[in-house]
């Protein structure tokens, strides 16, 4: 597990108040409501220095801790979203 | 609230969802929405000392859903107020946000002609079905409100900005053909969409809409001297607070709390309420919010105070509410 997929787990599991795994799926799991969407990009926004437009909003980029280190990975530049530790096919 | 029938009869997950709104109770009443609206109308018409065949126009926002179809309730308020002649016609499509091309058309037609007389806005809120709850979102109550518009008085809509996306024209719907009223109920069409693009996108949206229209007006965030929203939930409530770095005035949530979700009518409900208790004086600048998931977001720009500008509606506000 990279850095960015480790402290967005640890976000998630404070923010959820209960263990999340780094490929939980808390949307299909009925954990998000839109006080949590928002808190959640605003995390992403202010911990990696990135925007998150409206054009962004693909929910399969939030679902679980590891697409969204990817999506961070990807806004911050890097090729395909993927850095150390990242699985390519989760 | 917790005692109708409806709420009572909700599966247990969605009834803890519905407790935790922040609504006590709801305005019910055994009236339907265009005799809401035709309540509310008499009694601003009468405040202000206006005939109804003085009425320039008359603009009715879009009611949930029509007691027969072709029929036109616009012109059943006309007939019933004795607006003769008032142009009459429904201002809609847009859920809560609906008031807000009512109220674009309004400044259009003053400015347009001016000869015309004063411009009623009237909207009867009512759910479309003995379900009041719409899961995840609120709870709706009955309650009619007009708004008197001509071109002075003592509350002036400065200017008014909106914007819609109808990508999700359908996210929230009732399906109704073939299916018996007791089982029509307002439902989410796409949980996920709601929960979580939507709020974004809602945030982004609020954001530059709010900066759009203060910048465009010579303002910033200190020239306003209050904020309200419509009332949809507690968490709504401070959904739009921290989504805008801002804080709304009280009123929202004690109408929340007392009301429920009124619709297009939440928004000047919440002012007037803020008026009443002496929150802005005279020259106060306050931003009314209003989102709808169809969805749409408007703002607008009121500055409270008799009028500067002779070309700028200036509303007299009259709610009627049954709790």
């Amino acid at each position: 597990m990279n850095e960015i997929t480790e402290q967005v787990t640890e976000f998630l599991t404070l923010a959820l108040r209960r263990p999340v795994a780094p490929d939980d799926d808390y949307f299909a799991l009925g954990l998000a409501d839109s006080l949590f969407a928002l808190e959640l990009v605003t995390f992403v926004e202010e911990r990696y220095a990135v925007t998150v437009e409206v054009e962004d909003l693909d929910l399969d980029s939030f679902r679980t801790a590891a697409r969204i280190a990817r999506f961070v990975r990807a806004k911050q530049g890097h090729p395909a979203g993927l850095g150390a530790g990242d699985d390519a096919s989760a | 609230m917790a005692e109708l029938p409806s709420i009572l009869g909700l599966p247990e997950e969605e009834r803890a969802v519905c407790g935790q709104l922040g609504i006590e109770t709801v305005g019910v009443d055994d009236a339907d929405a265009t005799t809401l609206a035709e309540r509310a109308a008499r009694r601003a018409l009468a405040e202000a000392g206006i005939s109804a065949e003085e009425l320039g126009a008359l603009l009715v926002v879009e009611q949930r859903a029509p007691r027969t179809l072709l029929s036109s309730e616009a012109t059943l308020l006309q007939a019933r107020l004795g607006a003769t002649h008032a142009l009459t016609f429904t201002v809609g499509g847009l859920g809560c946000v609906s008031v807000t091309p009512a109220l674009l058309t309004a400044r259009g037609l003053l400015a347009a002609d001016p000869e015309l007389g004063p411009v009623l806005v009237a909207h009867g809120s009512k759910p479309v079905s003995e379900h009041r709850y719409r899961h995840p979102v609120t709870v709706n109550g009955d309650g009619g409100q007009a708004l008197l518009l001509g071109r002075r008085g003592n509350l002036t809509i400065v200017d008014q900005v909106q914007e819609t996306d109808g990508r999700y024209w359908d996210l929230f719907h009732v399906d109704y053909r073939g299916r018996h009223p007791s089982r029509w109920r307002e439902e989410c069409t796409d949980q996920p969409a709601y929960s979580f693009r939507l709020a974004v996108e809602t945030r982004n949206r609020l954001r530059a809409l709010l900066d759009r229209l203060l910048r465009r007006n010579g303002l910033t965030r200190a020239d306003v001297s209050g904020f309200v929203s419509q009332n949809l939930s507690a968490g709504g409530l401070t959904f739009t607070e921290e989504a805008l770095d801002l804080t709304l005035l009280p009123e929202c949530r004690e109408n929340l709390r007392a009301l429920g979700h009124l619709g297009p009518n939440d928004v000047f409900l919440n002012l007037a309420s803020a008026l009443e208790a002496g929150r802005l004086t005279d020259g106060d600048h306050a931003v009314l919010i209003n989102v709808s998931p169809v969805a749409a977001w408007s703002l607008l720009l009121v500055r409270t105070g008799p009028g500067r500008d002779g070309h700028r509606p200036s509303p007299q506000n009259h709610q009627e509410t049954t709790a």
